[in-house]
């Protein structure tokens, strides 16, 4: 049997959506970690973007910031924002974009801002960053999150980047480019998004839990089909490739 | 061909923070961790600049210093966090005491209003933001935050965000000539459309070189002469943060930032230490140490 931890599940699982070819936007982080393993597995031909500029990008060390210098060497071009973001993200051009978030709902909304009310809010999060942009614009989004109650709820303290807003033609209204989240991946299941109503659904459930876990876990209606797998654990292979591009477990961290 | 005599546009840090009127607006460079203007910031805290209003895309430690010493009240920004190391404490803190008003835009946004800005057009159009709670909320800037219309062209639903020309642009470079001539290596994030939207732009670079050698890579001349008005030489500038090509980030002390910025006593400590507690920028290296410093320039060819 293979030996993983939770983050490396997370990473492993993440880049089974990335296919060959595409264009992604990597950021930092487990993203990053997803979209380079893809590239060094089933995706060779995927190009790893960075927003601040970064295209084509084949780090040999793990970049701190979407900023990094270790974002540079080998990749093909060096640019900037208004390049990543706007004529490659806003023209339609990103298939897809990775993001974490704080909170999500039902609709796949996020929220990277505030926790709290917006007048005084308690936590002053990071806030939208490229997300809001990538959300908005990329193809596909494939969220990643740590499971945990708290964080899946009815109504988001802020709702920072789109996921399918208020529902079917929800996006439509506001000419949003991309097409929303497709898939969410937390160290307990993945999910996707019914097609009819928008609302999220239980696809997956890992290794060692069970549909009943995920249900105790959020605080809105999880659509339950008939049939739930269970999600493929990593392959040793995998394994291997992440721990050689993270060597000292900057994200995989130790032990973790 | 000769050159003509030329005007030289170098002055001191000093002098460039000098300049800075309590109350006025600042484009601030550089992108996450790489060329951070954080010798100005030190500067302005030494300076005790009060009720600065910051615009950037995601700025990081130096937010985080100019929020903490009370330099600024106001951020219209995008990002703030030490991206992998974690939250911002000193803006978290700051915003919960309500001594720090974060006007919310995405990162495209601000590039947008930045290039508004550079164009002179009063506001620029863009596609994020639309349907969530980045249009729905606003602070300061009320319903001038942006507006939400239908496209007379098109009809459908268009996000328009406020252009903008503050008082002074900062940015960091690698080289520059003393006529301005301003060369960056690496990516330039939004540094081309903030240099030019400001009203005056302060260039900080690394090294000064000669106009003759500007000349012999024009293609690296990101920020033409004509947009400068004055400019700063002084070394890591940028540091604990990164300058592409010359050098990395200082792990252990952006570490050691981070972890005093969790309590209110840890920041003041930091900041009588190694900000208060010199005289300039120098007296800020020497006390970071020249062997850690040169440990941390560049390797060929990685540039970090």
């Amino acid at each position: 049997m293979v030996e993983y931890t939770k983050t490396e599940f997370l990473i492993a699982c993440a880049s089974s959506h990335v296919k060959d070819g595409e264009m992604v936007f990597g950021g930092t982080g487990m993203p990053l970690l997803a979209a380079l393993l893809a590239k060094e597995t089933h995706a060779p031909r995927s190009n790893l973007i960075s927003e601040a500029g970064f295209i084509d990008a084949r780090p040999r060390e793990v970049p701190l910031s979407v900023a990094d210098t270790r974002y540079y060497y080998g990749c093909s071009a060096s640019i900037g924002l208004i390049e990543t973001l706007g004529f490659l993200l806003q023209a339609g051009r990103i298939d897809v974009g990775f993001l974490g978030a704080a909170q999500i709902d039902e609709y796949g909304n996020l929220n990277t801002s505030y926790i709290g009310p917006y007048e005084a809010p308690k936590v002053k999060l990071p806030g939208s960053g490229g997300g809001n942009d990538i959300a908005s614009s990329a193809k596909r989004l494939i969220i990643m999150m740590s499971h945990d109650k708290r964080k899946f709820l009815k109504k988001l303290d802020y709702m920072t980047s789109p996921g399918y807003l208020d529902g079917p033609g929800g996006r439509e209204k506001w000419s949003l480019v991309g097409g929303g989240p497709e898939i969410v991946i937390t160290d307990m299941c993945q999910m996707d998004f019914d097609s009819a109503t928008k609302k999220i659904r239980l696809k997956s459930v890992h290794p060692g839990f069970t549909v009943q876990d995920v249900q105790e876990n959020v605080m809105f209606d999880l659509i339950i089909p008939d049939d739930v797998p269970t999600t493929d654990e990593p392959t040793q292979e995998q394994l291997d490739i992440m721990r050689k591009l993270d060597p000292n477990g900057i994200y995989l961290g130790k032990g973790g | 061909m000769t050159e003509a005599e030329v005007e030289d546009k170098r002055i001191t840090l000093a002098e460039a923070a000098k300049m800075v009127n309590d109350g006025d607006g600042l484009f601030w460079g550089g992108f996450g961790y790489q060329r951070a203007p954080i010798a100005f910031a030190h500067e302005l805290v030494r300076q005790k600049k009060r009720n600065l209003t910051v615009y950037t895309c995601g700025s990081e430690v130096d937010l985080e210093i100019m929020a903490g010493a009370g330099v600024a009240t106001r951020y219209e920004i995008a990002f703030s966090a030490i991206e992998a190391l974690g939250l911002s404490y000193n803006i978290r803190r700051r915003v919960s005491e309500g001594k720090l008003q974060v006007e919310d835009y995405t990162n495209l946004a601000m590039a947008m209003r930045f290039l508004g800005g550079a164009l002179n057009v009063p506001f620029m159009p863009l596609r994020s933001m639309m349907g969530t709670d980045m249009v729905n909320l606003k602070r300061y800037r009320g319903d001038d935050k942006l507006k939400v219309i239908d496209c007379p062209f098109t009809g459908d639903k268009i996000c328009l965000v406020p252009s903008l020309q503050p008082d002074y642009s900062i940015v960091h470079v690698q080289r520059v000539d003393k006529l301005g001539n301003a060369q960056i290596d690496g990516i330039v994030g939004e540094d081309l459309e903030g240099a030019r939207c400001g009203k005056k732009l302060i260039v900080l670079a690394e090294e000064l070189i000669d106009t003759s050698e500007i000349r012999t890579r024009p293609s690296q001349t990101k920020i033409p002469a004509m947009y400068v008005d004055h400019v700063v030489i002084l070394p890591y500038i940028a540091h604990p943060m990164m300058c592409h090509d010359y050098y990395d980030y200082d792990l252990e002390h952006l570490m050691m930032f981070h972890k005093m910025t969790q309590t209110e006593e840890g920041w003041q400590e930091y900041l009588d230490n190694f900000i208060l507690g010199v005289d300039n920028h120098y007296g800020y290296l020497n006390l970071v140490g020249w062997e850690n410093l040169h440990k941390l320039r560049a390797t060929k060819p990685w540039g970090y």
